[in-house]
């Protein structure tokens, strides 16, 4: 009963919610409730009104009422001070799990300036808000963080968006479900693991270094091709030859060797560990520029290098069920 | 001089906590200065250091003092209030530490939230400077500290950056203007009722009429120009010297203060004879202002007996054997009457009673100087041998001349009395031989009762401005007197004003005797006569715009709503129909916020707003149409579904689509009123559509 309950609730408070990737505040998604120093400063109106009746202080009544206006005005000013501004999200940075998710939120406003708006993270510990002002007909940009747990494809934490502008007796707030994810890569082992097979036998890192001088060995002539360096162009050759075509001197190139970083190879550890050790693995490679392959049992990424290999490595490594692969 | 420009070049690059902390302690300083004049010295001196203290402290970017200086600070704070005021709770003593407190809230203020308390703290603040003053320049004043305090208030939820206290006040102000109808509203109509409890206290700094009398007591109302009655006479206004208002009557003495006979305050003796009235009747208008005080000043002498009764606006008064007319409670309203008096009467019995005994007493061993003097003035050969009739007033007239020919001095400064030594009439009346109205009334009282004369101190007012304020004699505050009166066998009890011995002008013109102009006042007179008269001139304006002040806004009362309620219309308005008003305006306010919301929360742009009726109208007509198609795809759903019939439809379809997306089409085609009549064609043709439709089937 009481599980259907909340389950309807949360059905409702979702469907009054919808997922968007943008947030225009209006009367159907603004609430307003009187704050803390609202509740005091409506005893201190009736504190008021007392001694002003008891004293018959007809300026004590006009005080009394002067500020009762007030509050009811900002009441209003509150808000007002959210209606009408809407907000949109740039699509976030992935972020490696344990460290922070940036979000940028950008604020646009299309009537009078806005004072005091806070943007809040909905997620577990309620965190500060961050503050911005808005000026009028204008737009700015506030700066969010979330933490990102856990790996996965991380659906982005609710927004609270809030004012107490302009008395602070009234708080006014919005609640945005942001429809934007946001990638959460394992978090790199720390400190960085040696590559595999670097690690095994000094031997194999010289003849990696031989291998990298050899790239610089002449191994035979081509024509010129447009982006050549013009240290490569064979001048002598050039001179000799009937047609005028430079000929350039061919090296071999760098990338001859494939590395595979394997799942298998982190055997002996926590499952969570040993896909901490392949993503901090993966950083390596990319950074050393050379192809490499991932192999996460039965799934292959085929050797290559370069952003896009990095990035879907790291997401086969996010996605990895979070039972061991046999 | 160096030092100054690097601490004005400081000054306006101050980060912003320094500056808000600075603004707030200007801000508490302009609400607590008022105060300045009545609360004890050391409090006013000990606020203004610590207001420094921490306009140091913000200076220098220095730490706030810690919990024990500031709980010791409570601590001889609260001694030094127990001392002065005897004790933590009453009025005065609540408004001392209320002073204090918020002063030392501002040496613990932290986070900017904190602020809130010293906010509200702040407006109790402003209400209490009501108590002592409720006059234009207060309300002025008051203005803006409540506007600094909300401006305040404002910076406070203003995180970011550093705004300027401009805009800050500019915010404070816009919310505040725009809450002033809600206020004017509830000002007019919120429902002005009796005190709830207790009675509103006559003794905050309240320097009137009151129902004692101690010497020296009064010196400060010389200085409240406030009005305290206006009245208008039918024929011509009598002399001011014959207006005597009669308030509390003081009869018994302890040496030091002088209060009303307990048994002639109860309303329910009545054996008393009415006042024996002489000459001409004089009746008048009479608007009392709200004085605080049970009794009610009514102009010297009503002719009614002792025991009768008076309605005035739902209050019963009652006349006492001294003729006071006494109410329940304090009065606190507006009065407004019609009486009737005879300037020239007496009272009392005419003959000895017993009753007259008390009126005879004198604190025992009190005095002795005086009442040695009374003595010696007994056995007078000139005044010795007189018989019962004429002994009192002989006595009266050796009195009278013994205080014109006597080095008395009449002043509002005299000084205070019985600080070295408990007989306060031998002080005044043989040493120092200074004083005003309540000094030499009392004086004389004690020299009567010492010469075995009976009598009493009245108070109240005397006299009023020489010139006519619209139409109204005006009494002021500083018009309240005290004067006695005797009794003589043969007559009864009769006035005598021993002040106008000493200082007949006081009397003579009915005005109280203020200083003389000071010498810059009088040089410019000389100087530039028309400047001054310039001068004088606005002063006099803005007394009258004070008074406008005192008569439609302070003396707003209940009988002025059910004024107001009548000139709308309500033929005998009562309290009910004040809650009908209130009633239609809140509905009326609800249904106009109701009607903003939904004007706010309709499509923005006339087309979303032309398509929605559409669609509507052609769901009526059994079509699944949607708002992302053309016009042409509804027509062409329309001819499917209802064939020829939907043909007029169809058609109007199509020249809403020609006119929208065509080349060439104009913006009249989107006009509010073209789009209207489209609409109401479109309706019929849906009307006329079904009709068929319904038909057939």
């Amino acid at each position: 009963m009481v599980q259907s309950l909340r389950r309807r609730a949360r059905a409702w408070w979702q469907a009054r919610h919808p997922l968007s990737d943008t947030h225009q505040m209006g009367q159907r998604n603004i609430y307003i409730l009187p704050s803390r120093p609202g509740m005091f400063y409506c005893i201190t109106l009736v504190v008021l009104l007392l001694a002003s009746i008891n004293d018959q202080l007809s300026l004590g009544y006009m005080l009394t009422f002067l500020l009762a206006g007030a509050g009811f005005a900002s009441m209003h000013a509150t808000h007002a001070n959210l209606r009408g501004l809407s907000l949109d999200l740039k699509s976030p940075q992935p972020a490696f799990a344990g460290d922070d998710v940036q979000l940028e939120v950008r604020l646009h406003n299309s009537g009078r300036a806005r004072y005091g708006i806070g943007i809040q993270v909905r997620q577990g510990k309620e965190a500060e808000p961050a503050w911005a002002d808005v000026p009028a007909l204008g737009h700015s940009m506030l700066q969010l963080r979330c933490p990102a747990a856990t790996r996965g494809l991380m659906s982005l934490p609710q927004l609270r968006i809030s004012t107490r502008f302009p008395l602070g007796l009234f708080g006014a707030w919005s609640v945005w479900r942001p429809a934007a994810r946001v990638w959460v890569y394992p978090r790199p082992e720390q400190p960085p693991p040696a590559l595999p097979g670097q690690a095994a036998s000094s031997g194999e890192g010289q003849r990696a270094a031989t291998l990298m001088v050899r790239g610089q060995d002449f191994e035979g002539v081509r024509p010129y091709r447009q982006g050549d360096s013009i240290k490569q162009v064979l001048w002598k050759k050039a001179a000799s030859a009937p047609d005028d075509q430079l000929l350039v001197r061919e090296t071999l190139a760098p990338a001859s060797r494939q590395r595979w970083l394997d799942l298998a190879d982190t055997a002996g550890l926590d499952w969570e560990a040993r896909l901490s050790r392949l993503t901090a693995w993966v950083l390596a490679a990319e950074q050393l520029g050379q192809p490499y392959g991932l192999r996460l049992g039965a799934q292959e990424l085929a050797p290559d290098h370069g952003p896009a290999q990095r990035q879907a490595c790291l997401e086969l490594l996010a996605v990895a069920p979070l039972e061991p692969l046999r | 001089m160096n030092a100054w420009a690097a601490i004005k070049a400081r000054l306006q690059h101050l980060p912003r906590e320094t500056r808000d902390t600075f603004f707030l302690l200007f801000t508490i300083a302009a609400t607590a200065l008022p105060h300045a004049s009545h609360l004890p010295l050391w409090c006013t001196a000990l606020t203004g250091l610590m207001l420094l203290w921490r306009g140091l402290l913000a200076w220098n970017g220095r730490a706030l003092p810690g919990r024990w200086s500031l709980s010791l600070l409570l601590l001889v704070t609260a001694g030094l209030t127990l001392l002065t005021h005897r004790t933590l709770i009453g009025r005065e003593a609540g408004i001392t530490m209320l002073v204090m407190l918020m002063a030392m809230k501002t040496l613990e203020l932290r986070a900017r939230r904190d602020a809130f308390v010293v906010f509200f703290l702040g407006f109790f603040l402003v209400l209490t400077q009501y108590l002592y003053s409720q006059s234009l320049l207060t309300g002025l004043w008051t203005l803006v500290s409540v506007w600094a305090l909300l401006s305040a208030l404002v910076l406070a939820q203003m995180p970011v950056g550093q705004p300027s206290l401009k805009l800050a006040a500019t915010q404070a102000a816009r919310t505040t203007a725009i809450g002033l109808p809600v206020m004017v509203l509830l000002f007019l109509l919120f429902p002005r009722i009796a005190p709830l409890w207790g009675i509103p206290s006559d003794s905050v700094g309240r320097t009137g009429l009151s129902n004692e009398m101690e010497l020296g007591a009064m010196s400060e109302i010389a200085n409240d120009e406030s009005i305290a009655m206006r009245l208008r006479f039918e024929g011509p206004a009598p002399p001011p010297q014959s207006l005597y208002f009669r308030g509390p009557v003081l009869s018994r003495f302890d040496g030091r203060k002088w209060r009303p006979l307990p048994g002639n305050n109860n309303p329910f003796i009545t054996r008393a004879p009415a006042p024996r009235v002489r000459g001409q009747v004089l009746r008048y208008e009479l608007t009392m202002e709200p004085l605080r005080l049970s009794v009610l000043p009514l102009l010297e002498s009503s002719p009614e007996a002792p025991g009768s009764e008076m309605d005035v606006q739902g209050l019963l008064l009652r006349r006492s054997v001294d003729l006071q007319w006494l109410a329940p409670r304090p009065i606190t309203e507006r009065l407004r009457l019609n009486q009737q008096a005879f300037l020239d009467y007496d009272s009392g019995p005419l003959q000895p009673t017993l009753g007259l005994q008390a009126y005879l007493e004198l604190p025992q061993g009190m005095n002795p100087r005086t009442l040695g003097w009374a003595a010696e003035l007994r056995r007078r050969p000139e005044l010795a041998g007189l018989d019962e009739q004429a002994y009192a007033p002989a006595m009266v007239a050796a009195v009278l001349r013994h205080i014109t020919t006597a080095e008395f001095i009449y002043t509002l400064a005299p000084g205070r009395y019985g600080e070295v030594t408990p007989h306060l009439i031998d002080e005044f009346w043989l040493d120092r031989r200074l004083g005003f109205c309540e000094h030499f009334s009392a004086g004389f009282v004690v020299v009567m009762r010492a010469l075995g004369i009976p009598a009493r101190i009245v108070t109240g007012f005397q006299g009023a401005d020489r010139e006519l304020q619209d139409g109204y004699l005006v009494v002021r505050n500083s018009q309240a007197h005290a004067w006695a009166e005797v009794w003589q066998a043969g007559r009864g009890w009769v006035r005598v004003d021993p002040t106008a011995a000493v200082a007949p002008d006081r009397v003579n013109l009915g005005q109280a005797l203020s200083p003389p102009p000071g010498a810059l006042a009088g040089a410019l007179g000389q100087v530039n006569p028309a400047l001054w008269q310039g001068l004088r001139a606005i002063a006099r304006s803005w007394e009258q715009l004070n008074n406008r002040w005192q008569q439609y806004v302070l003396n707003y009362s209940r009988s002025d709503q059910f004024d107001l309620l009548k000139k709308l219309g309500w033929r005998s308005p009562d309290w009910q129909s004040l809650g009908q008003l209130v009633g239609a305006l809140i509905g009326l306010l609800a249904g106009a916020g109701a009607a903003w919301a939904a004007w706010q929360a309709r499509p923005h742009d006339g087309w979303s707003r032309q398509r929605g009726a559409i669609l509507r109208e052609l769901r009526r007509l059994d079509i699944a149409a949607a708002a992302h198609q053309a016009p042409r795809q509804w027509a062409a759903l329309l001819r499917a579904r209802h064939g020829t019939a939907a043909e007029p439809l169809a058609r109007q379809l199509l020249a809403l689509e020609l006119s929208r997306y065509a080349a060439g089409s104009t913006e009249d085609a989107a006009g509010w009123l073209n789009r209207w009549r489209w609409l109401r064609e479109f309706h019929a043709a849906g009307r006329m559509l079904r009709h068929q439709t319904m038909k057939t089937s």
